[in-house]
Protein backbone atom coordinates (compact mmCIF):
# COMPACT_ATOMS: atom_id res chain seq x y z
CA UNK A 1 0.00 0.00 0.00
CA UNK A 2 1.51 3.38 -0.96
CA UNK A 3 2.30 5.70 1.95
CA UNK A 4 0.68 9.14 2.16
CA UNK A 5 2.63 12.40 2.46
CA UNK A 6 2.65 12.70 6.30
CA UNK A 7 3.92 9.09 6.61
CA UNK A 8 6.66 9.71 4.08
CA UNK A 9 7.65 12.94 5.82
CA UNK A 10 7.82 11.09 9.15
CA UNK A 11 10.08 8.44 7.60
CA UNK A 12 12.46 11.07 6.25
CA UNK A 13 12.59 12.83 9.60
CA UNK A 14 13.02 9.76 11.78
CA UNK A 15 15.20 7.56 9.59
CA UNK A 16 16.67 10.02 7.09
CA UNK A 17 15.12 7.71 4.49
CA UNK A 18 16.15 8.90 1.02
CA UNK A 19 13.74 6.45 -0.63
CA UNK A 20 10.82 8.05 1.21
CA UNK A 21 11.98 11.50 0.10
CA UNK A 22 12.34 10.24 -3.48
CA UNK A 23 8.72 9.09 -3.28
CA UNK A 24 7.68 12.58 -2.16
CA UNK A 25 9.60 14.14 -5.06
CA UNK A 26 8.02 11.70 -7.55
CA UNK A 27 4.53 12.47 -6.24
CA UNK A 28 4.91 16.25 -6.43
CA UNK A 29 7.43 16.92 -9.20
CA UNK A 30 4.85 17.41 -11.94
CA UNK A 31 2.71 20.16 -10.33
CA UNK A 32 5.76 21.95 -8.89
CA UNK A 33 7.63 21.91 -12.22
CA UNK A 34 4.42 22.89 -14.01
CA UNK A 35 3.87 25.88 -11.76
CA UNK A 36 7.47 27.02 -12.14
CA UNK A 37 7.37 26.64 -15.92
CA UNK A 38 4.42 29.00 -16.01
CA UNK A 39 6.01 31.43 -13.59
CA UNK A 40 9.24 31.67 -15.59
CA UNK A 41 7.27 32.03 -18.83
CA UNK A 42 8.25 28.71 -20.34
CA UNK A 43 12.01 28.62 -19.71
CA UNK A 44 12.12 24.85 -19.07
CA UNK A 45 15.76 24.65 -17.96
CA UNK A 46 15.37 27.48 -15.45
CA UNK A 47 12.09 26.00 -14.19
CA UNK A 48 13.74 22.63 -13.57
CA UNK A 49 16.71 24.25 -11.81
CA UNK A 50 14.29 26.08 -9.52
CA UNK A 51 12.28 22.89 -8.97
CA UNK A 52 15.45 21.07 -7.91
CA UNK A 53 16.30 23.90 -5.54
CA UNK A 54 12.74 23.72 -4.19
CA UNK A 55 13.02 20.03 -3.29
CA UNK A 56 16.50 20.41 -1.83
CA UNK A 57 15.28 23.25 0.41
CA UNK A 58 12.25 21.17 1.34
CA UNK A 59 14.57 18.35 2.43
CA UNK A 60 16.76 20.73 4.43
CA UNK A 61 13.81 22.39 6.17
CA UNK A 62 11.51 19.38 6.47
CA UNK A 63 11.59 19.68 10.25
CA UNK A 64 9.77 23.01 9.96
CA UNK A 65 6.84 21.35 8.15
CA UNK A 66 4.29 20.97 10.94
CA UNK A 67 1.49 19.45 8.91
CA UNK A 68 -0.86 22.41 9.46
CA UNK A 69 -1.09 22.91 5.70
CA UNK A 70 -0.98 20.27 2.97
CA UNK A 71 2.52 19.16 1.99
CA UNK A 72 1.86 20.35 -1.56
CA UNK A 73 0.91 23.85 -0.32
CA UNK A 74 4.13 23.97 1.70
CA UNK A 75 6.11 22.95 -1.40
CA UNK A 76 4.40 25.59 -3.54
CA UNK A 77 5.43 28.21 -1.02
CA UNK A 78 9.08 27.13 -1.21
CA UNK A 79 8.86 27.00 -5.01
CA UNK A 80 7.37 30.49 -5.13
CA UNK A 81 10.12 31.81 -2.83
CA UNK A 82 12.79 30.22 -5.07
CA UNK A 83 11.16 31.88 -8.06
CA UNK A 84 10.97 35.25 -6.27
CA UNK A 85 14.68 35.13 -5.44
CA UNK A 86 15.48 34.37 -9.10
CA UNK A 87 13.09 37.11 -10.25
CA UNK A 88 15.00 39.66 -8.19
CA UNK A 89 18.03 38.89 -10.36
CA UNK A 90 16.07 38.75 -13.64
CA UNK A 91 13.68 41.64 -13.92
CA UNK A 92 12.13 40.25 -17.12
CA UNK A 93 10.40 37.51 -15.10
CA UNK A 94 8.31 39.97 -13.12
CA UNK A 95 7.00 42.75 -15.36
CA UNK A 96 4.61 42.50 -18.23
CA UNK A 97 6.29 41.66 -21.50
CA UNK A 98 5.32 44.98 -23.14
CA UNK A 99 6.76 44.12 -26.54
CA UNK A 100 4.88 40.83 -26.61
CA UNK A 101 1.70 42.48 -25.43
CA UNK A 102 1.91 45.06 -28.20
CA UNK A 103 2.62 42.40 -30.80
CA UNK A 104 -0.44 40.53 -29.52
CA UNK A 105 -2.68 43.42 -30.50
CA UNK A 106 -1.07 43.85 -33.90
CA UNK A 107 -2.90 41.71 -36.49
CA UNK A 108 0.16 41.78 -38.73
CA UNK A 109 2.46 40.08 -36.26
CA UNK A 110 0.25 37.80 -34.21
CA UNK A 111 0.53 34.04 -34.78
CA UNK A 112 -3.04 32.73 -35.18
CA UNK A 113 -2.14 29.43 -33.51
CA UNK A 114 -1.03 31.24 -30.39
CA UNK A 115 -4.36 33.02 -30.14
CA UNK A 116 -5.81 29.64 -29.21
CA UNK A 117 -3.24 28.93 -26.57
CA UNK A 118 -4.46 29.55 -23.08
CA UNK A 119 -0.98 29.14 -21.65
CA UNK A 120 0.25 31.81 -24.00
CA UNK A 121 -2.53 34.13 -22.82
CA UNK A 122 -1.57 33.40 -19.21
CA UNK A 123 1.99 34.48 -19.84
CA UNK A 124 0.77 37.90 -20.88
CA UNK A 125 -0.65 38.55 -17.40
CA UNK A 126 1.40 40.44 -14.81
CA UNK A 127 3.09 38.18 -12.26
CA UNK A 128 0.72 38.80 -9.32
CA UNK A 129 -2.35 37.92 -11.39
CA UNK A 130 -0.65 35.03 -13.17
CA UNK A 131 0.52 33.40 -9.95
CA UNK A 132 -2.90 33.77 -8.30
CA UNK A 133 -4.66 32.25 -11.33
CA UNK A 134 -2.14 29.40 -11.56
CA UNK A 135 -2.46 28.47 -7.90
CA UNK A 136 -6.23 28.86 -7.51
CA UNK A 137 -7.66 27.93 -10.90
CA UNK A 138 -5.07 25.50 -12.20
CA UNK A 139 -3.60 23.84 -9.12
CA UNK A 140 -6.84 23.85 -7.16
CA UNK A 141 -5.66 25.75 -4.07
CA UNK A 142 -8.22 27.64 -2.04
CA UNK A 143 -7.84 31.43 -1.86
CA UNK A 144 -6.66 31.03 1.70
CA UNK A 145 -3.95 28.52 0.74
CA UNK A 146 -2.85 30.71 -2.17
CA UNK A 147 -2.59 33.68 0.20
CA UNK A 148 -0.23 31.63 2.37
CA UNK A 149 1.87 30.53 -0.60
CA UNK A 150 2.15 34.04 -2.03
CA UNK A 151 2.47 35.67 1.39
CA UNK A 152 -0.17 38.31 0.61
CA UNK A 153 -3.56 39.13 2.18
CA UNK A 154 -6.56 36.99 1.28
CA UNK A 155 -8.43 39.95 -0.24
CA UNK A 156 -5.53 40.67 -2.58
CA UNK A 157 -5.55 37.08 -3.83
CA UNK A 158 -9.28 37.29 -4.57
CA UNK A 159 -8.81 40.58 -6.44
CA UNK A 160 -5.88 39.21 -8.44
CA UNK A 161 -7.82 36.09 -9.43
CA UNK A 162 -10.81 38.18 -10.52
CA UNK A 163 -8.75 40.65 -12.52
CA UNK A 164 -6.63 37.92 -14.08
CA UNK A 165 -9.70 35.97 -15.10
CA UNK A 166 -11.28 39.06 -16.65
CA UNK A 167 -8.15 39.72 -18.69
CA UNK A 168 -7.95 36.10 -19.80
CA UNK A 169 -11.57 36.16 -20.86
CA UNK A 170 -10.96 39.30 -22.89
CA UNK A 171 -7.88 37.85 -24.58
CA UNK A 172 -9.63 34.59 -25.38
CA UNK A 173 -13.09 36.03 -26.07
CA UNK A 174 -12.83 35.48 -29.80
CA UNK A 175 -12.71 31.70 -29.50
CA UNK A 176 -14.73 30.98 -26.38
CA UNK A 177 -17.79 28.71 -26.21
CA UNK A 178 -20.23 29.23 -29.05
CA UNK B 1 -25.79 33.22 -18.82
CA UNK B 2 -23.16 33.75 -21.51
CA UNK B 3 -20.94 35.19 -18.84
CA UNK B 4 -21.38 32.08 -16.68
CA UNK B 5 -20.74 29.79 -19.65
CA UNK B 6 -17.56 31.62 -20.44
CA UNK B 7 -16.50 31.46 -16.81
CA UNK B 8 -17.08 27.70 -16.62
CA UNK B 9 -15.32 27.15 -19.91
CA UNK B 10 -12.28 29.11 -18.73
CA UNK B 11 -12.13 27.20 -15.43
CA UNK B 12 -12.33 23.91 -17.28
CA UNK B 13 -9.66 24.92 -19.78
CA UNK B 14 -7.32 26.04 -17.02
CA UNK B 15 -7.68 22.70 -15.24
CA UNK B 16 -7.25 20.74 -18.48
CA UNK B 17 -4.21 22.73 -19.57
CA UNK B 18 -2.00 21.33 -16.86
CA UNK B 19 -0.35 18.32 -18.46
CA UNK B 20 1.42 15.69 -16.38
CA UNK B 21 5.16 16.31 -16.63
CA UNK B 22 7.05 13.05 -16.97
CA UNK B 23 9.69 12.56 -14.28
CA UNK B 24 12.41 11.70 -16.86
CA UNK B 25 15.19 11.38 -14.29
CA UNK B 26 14.25 14.49 -12.31
CA UNK B 27 13.74 12.61 -9.02
CA UNK B 28 17.06 10.77 -9.45
CA UNK B 29 18.86 14.10 -9.94
CA UNK B 30 17.33 15.56 -6.78
CA UNK B 31 18.13 12.47 -4.69
CA UNK B 32 21.70 12.50 -5.98
CA UNK B 33 22.14 16.02 -4.59
CA UNK B 34 20.84 15.17 -1.11
CA UNK B 35 23.47 15.10 1.64
CA UNK B 36 24.63 11.58 2.55
CA UNK B 37 22.46 10.00 5.26
CA UNK B 38 23.84 10.70 8.71
CA UNK B 39 23.74 8.47 11.77
CA UNK B 40 20.25 7.68 13.05
CA UNK B 41 18.94 10.21 15.58
CA UNK B 42 18.92 7.63 18.38
CA UNK B 43 22.63 6.88 17.84
CA UNK B 44 23.45 10.60 17.81
CA UNK B 45 21.50 11.11 21.03
CA UNK B 46 23.32 8.20 22.70
CA UNK B 47 26.73 9.55 21.65
CA UNK B 48 25.90 13.05 22.91
CA UNK B 49 24.62 11.69 26.22
CA UNK B 50 27.72 9.51 26.63
CA UNK B 51 30.08 12.42 25.98
CA UNK B 52 28.14 14.63 28.42
CA UNK B 53 28.28 12.03 31.21
CA UNK B 54 32.00 11.40 30.62
CA UNK B 55 32.83 15.12 30.56
CA UNK B 56 30.83 15.70 33.75
CA UNK B 57 32.63 12.84 35.49
CA UNK B 58 36.04 14.14 34.43
CA UNK B 59 35.17 17.68 35.52
CA UNK B 60 33.96 16.37 38.89
CA UNK B 61 37.16 14.39 39.49
CA UNK B 62 39.48 17.15 38.20
CA UNK B 63 37.87 19.77 40.41
CA UNK B 64 38.30 17.87 43.64
CA UNK B 65 34.68 16.78 43.90
CA UNK B 66 33.27 20.01 42.53
CA UNK B 67 34.77 22.05 45.37
CA UNK B 68 35.26 25.09 43.16
CA UNK B 69 31.48 25.31 42.71
CA UNK B 70 30.95 25.73 46.46
CA UNK B 71 33.74 28.29 46.63
CA UNK B 72 32.28 30.27 43.72
CA UNK B 73 28.81 30.07 45.24
CA UNK B 74 30.01 31.49 48.55
CA UNK B 75 31.91 34.25 46.78
CA UNK B 76 28.84 35.26 44.78
CA UNK B 77 26.67 35.09 47.91
CA UNK B 78 29.08 37.47 49.66
CA UNK B 79 28.68 40.13 46.92
CA UNK B 80 26.35 43.11 47.51
CA UNK B 81 22.76 42.50 46.34
CA UNK B 82 23.02 45.25 43.69
CA UNK B 83 26.01 43.54 42.01
CA UNK B 84 24.29 40.16 42.01
CA UNK B 85 21.15 41.71 40.50
CA UNK B 86 23.19 43.49 37.81
CA UNK B 87 25.05 40.28 36.93
CA UNK B 88 21.74 38.38 36.69
CA UNK B 89 20.28 41.13 34.49
CA UNK B 90 23.32 41.04 32.17
CA UNK B 91 23.08 37.24 31.86
CA UNK B 92 19.35 37.46 31.08
CA UNK B 93 19.93 40.14 28.42
CA UNK B 94 22.70 38.12 26.80
CA UNK B 95 20.55 34.99 26.70
CA UNK B 96 17.61 36.95 25.23
CA UNK B 97 19.84 38.45 22.54
CA UNK B 98 21.24 35.02 21.65
CA UNK B 99 17.78 33.44 21.50
CA UNK B 100 16.40 36.31 19.40
CA UNK B 101 19.25 36.11 16.89
CA UNK B 102 18.89 32.30 16.65
CA UNK B 103 15.14 32.69 16.03
CA UNK B 104 15.79 35.37 13.39
CA UNK B 105 18.33 33.20 11.54
CA UNK B 106 16.00 30.20 11.70
CA UNK B 107 13.05 32.20 10.38
CA UNK B 108 15.15 33.56 7.51
CA UNK B 109 16.30 30.05 6.54
CA UNK B 110 12.73 28.81 6.48
CA UNK B 111 11.45 31.55 4.20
Amino acid sequence: MPLNDPDLVARVLLQDDHHAFAELVRNHQSPVRGLLRQLVRGDLALADDLAQETFLRAYKNLRSFRGEAKFSTWLYRIAYNCFREEARKRKELVGIDEARLEAEHDPQTVDPALKHDLMHALQLLPLHERSAILLCCQNGLSHDEAARVLDIPLGTVKTNVLRGREKLKKTLAAWGPA
Amino acid sequence: MDEQLQEDWLEQRLRDEQPYIDDAGFTAQVVQKLPAPGRPRSARAAILLGITVLASLLAYLASDGGRFLFVAFYEVAALPLLWVSLAALCCAMMLTALAASAAFINAREQR
